[in-house]
């Protein structure tokens, strides 16, 4: 019988341990970040944050495959786990849909100010307005990822190529480049002209979107449906698939990674891709072509050329325990002497005055470039579906392009699936 | 049993009994928390809809949606090839490393090196091997002289399902091998020496001896494999996502992006159900195989 009682004792014990730790102290904040280098200049932020004020902050650190679920499970079970939390912008509709985040406005004017500051890039802070541009504001951006032709100026010099300003000039030079660099890689191989990403979901739907934008596609009217089989929308994948056959082989599977290498190995003379691959251009431990590359606009067709925006926002969700002091780091964490650390540590800023900093652009030289190609971008399709959306729309695009379906019927199918999925929404 | 029963009717619970009790409480309650809880929660969820209200929806859906149909036969396309290759390749290896052959035992050691490997490591691994442009398979059979342009593995939609067979492949083979070698060694060497009285041939040896000895190892192989091969996820997320387009998508993956990416926990559910039942059928008609041996 003593055995019960000690038994019992530990499950009381057990119990008022977990009790304790579920009262919480105001002056701790917790936030959920992207492992990554946009994380990681939110963590040293908040360290620097920790040691300034003497509030404590609590790290949750997820992979990007993982951040979305996690955080889209906690707010919609409203845990209040969260004081802040790190998200992609295609992500932020769904929760606004959710009505899970805190209205920021009231928390500025309670601080003596009537919005955001000016200094935000209009396309970023738009972001986080639900409705896009001009709705309330739910979200302050952090990084401002939007993205940019990248080009090998010597390629294009030693070929007398004109800088590709048109989609037309790309396919032209893509050719030109196949065609006369058989062993022209550093290594000795052959320079394909242009290399894509188009393994099904984000990657393909993200290399397509530029094309087209530019081609006159869109993917929803106004009365929000789909319209991605139109003449436009099918002229734009039978323009990618041309240029795919200047793509190196297995480009249909081709994630960031291998774009990346291809282009860092000197084995690929042109894509899109994002800022963050920039700085490894200029380390010739990791590049062969130190130097040779040139980051341009979105090159245009019958529209100009708008590149599509990948910022990160940091949002507040809306039973965050410690709302007060969760407004008060996002605004020191997002001001310009913020910004400028997280820019020094790789992150592209969302202020202009940061993209136009001396000290930045001398250790940046693509940042007007950056400003350029992010004041005209465009951001993904808003709507709470994006995931699904995007996820049929990549798997009709991989389909194209790896020869399983014609541009028509890819488009034709991709257009009927998008449909389904806003139709059972309703 | 007889005394449980005369403890209940005449309602005594002893001071002993009830520390019993007690003690596998936690246990009881630790197991209902983290299965059969769940498990009813996951039914109610596949009747709702995404606004909680009860519907049969989610199983409607499930006939006509192409992705799921294609997912589903995708699931047996993959199982069936995988768990055949595995089993004759496992089979073979067992029946060698069973014989006398030098260095057996280094052998056995690093056949089950795979099977210790995390899936995702080894995903992330067939994923460099199989690169088309930088990777060690097309690496390796260039320098024999092959044409490798067209062998590009998981870009192709007709490869990309053969790659992620032959990382599983790699990876379970071991398993198979492992337990039909521990079940050819379980046989009593008898039948053997009678059949070689008899002067039978070392296939009607094995076919009349080993097998029908070897069945209920090789029964349970099979059931351990299929039910692992039918709920796939982890390596073909990593090698293929589910692509080129569909190629390679299983259920585990479709159920996977549904419930985590696109949110709909009800349907996800649903096709959770379905694949649990199928896995069922499939693994009573094993069952029902070993025990028609034994009785």
């Amino acid at each position: 019988m003593r055995l019960v009682f000690v038994i019992i004792a530990v499950i009381g014990l057990a119990v008022s341990s977990c009790q304790r730790s579920g009262t919480q102290d105001t002056r701790t904040l917790t936030l959920a970040i992207n492992s990554g280098v946009e994380g990681d200049a939110l963590k040293q932020a908040a360290k620097d944050y920790e040691q300034q004020t003497g509030i404590r902050i609590n790290i949750a650190e997820f992979p990007y495959a993982n951040l979305f679920e996690k955080e889209l499970i906690d707010l919609n079970a409203r845990t209040g786990a969260y004081d802040l939390i790190m998200l992609d912008d295609p992500w932020f509709p769904k929760f606004a849909s959710l009505n899970v985040l805190t209205d920021l406005t009231p928390l500025l004017q309670k601080r003596g100010k009537s919005g955001p500051d000016d200094d935000f890039v209009a396309t970023s802070i738009a972001l986080g307005r639900e409705p896009y541009q001009t709705g309330a504001l739910y979200a302050l951006p952090y990084v401002g990822n939007s993205q940019l032709f990248f080009y090998r100026k010597d390629l294009f010099q030693k070929h007398n190529l004109k800088e590709p300003l048109t989609w037309d000039d790309v396919l032209a030079a893509a050719k030109t480049i196949s065609e006369n660099e058989a062993s022209g890689a550093p290594g000795g191989g052959k320079v394909y002209g242009y290399v894509m990403r188009a393994a099904q979901g984000n990657a393909a739907v993200a290399d397509f979107m530029p094309i087209f934008w530019a081609f006159g596609g869109e993917m929803f009217d106004a009365s929000g449906q789909p319209t991605v089989n139109t003449p436009e929308g099918i002229a734009a994948l039978k323009f990618m698939i041309e240029l795919g056959k200047y793509s190196p082989p297995g480009y249909a599977s081709f994630n960031a990674d291998e774009v990346g290498a291809h282009l860092l190995q000197g084995t690929a003379a042109m894509s899109i891709n994002w800022p963050a691959w920039i700085s490894s251009f200029s380390d010739p431990s990791k590049s062969k072509v130190t130097g040779r590359m040139e980051f341009g606009q979105l090159p245009a067709a019958k529209s100009p050329g708008r590149a599509e925006i990948g910022n990160w926002l940091i949002a507040i969700p809306r039973d965050a325990k410690n709302i007060e002091a969760a407004m008060d780091f996002l605004l020191w964490a997002t001001d310009g002497a913020q910004m400028k650390l997280s820019a020094q540590r790789g992150n592209p800023p969302t202020r202009k005055s940061l993209f136009t900093d001396p000290e930045l652009v001398a250790k940046f030289p693509s940042y007007p470039a950056q400003l350029r190609s992010l004041e005209s971008s465009r951001p993904r399709p808003r709507t709470p579906l994006w995931n699904e959306v995007e996820n049929a729309f990549g798997i009709y695009l991989s389909k194209a392009n790896s020869g399983e379906l014609t541009a028509e019927d890819a488009m034709n199918q991709a257009n009927a699936e998008i449909k389904r999925i806003i139709d059972r929404s309703k | 049993m007889a005394r449980l029963g005369s403890e209940r009717l005449q309602g005594h619970v002893t001071p002993d009994r009830l520390l019993a009790y007690l003690l596998i409480a936690p246990t009881i309650a630790v197991l209902l928390a983290l299965t059969i809880y769940p498990l009813i929660y996951s039914i109610k969820v596949s009747f709702q809809s995404n606004s909680g209200t009860a519907t049969l929806q989610n199983f409607t859906r499930l006939l006509t949606d192409q992705f799921f149909l294609s997912a589903l036969s995708h699931t047996f396309v993959y199982a069936a090839i995988a768990l055949t290759v595995e089993f004759l390749l496992g089979l073979g290896l067992a029946l060698l490393l069973d014989s006398q052959i030098r260095a057996r035992n280094v052998w056995r050691t690093l056949l089950l090196v795979p099977m210790m490997l995390p899936p995702v490591v080894v995903g992330v691994v067939w994923r460099l091997m199989l690169n088309s442009n930088f990777g060690a398979v097309n690496g390796t059979l260039k320098s024999f002289g092959v044409n490798t342009d067209a062998l590009t593995w998981t870009a192709s939609p007709k490869l990309a399902m053969a790659s992620v067979i032959i990382a599983d492949v790699w990876q379970w083979t071991p398993f198979m091998f492992l337990i039909l070698l521990a079940g050819l060694q379980a046989i009593p060497r008898e039948p053997y020496e009678a059949a070689l009285t008899d002067g039978s041939s070392a296939w009607q040896t094995f076919q009349h001896v080993t097998l029908p000895l070897l069945k209920p190892a090789i029964l349970i192989a099979l059931l351990l494999r299929t039910m692992d091969l039918l709920r796939v996820f982890d390596h073909i997320f990593i090698l293929t996502e589910g692509g080129p387009g569909l190629a390679t998508e299983t259920l585990g993956l479709y159920i996977y992006r549904t419930a985590f990416r696109f949110s709909n926990f009800g349907y996800a559910a649903a096709m959770s159900f379905v694949l649990l039942i199928i896995t069922n059928i499939i693994s009573a008609g094993y069952i029902r195989l070993l025990q028609t041996r034994e009785t």
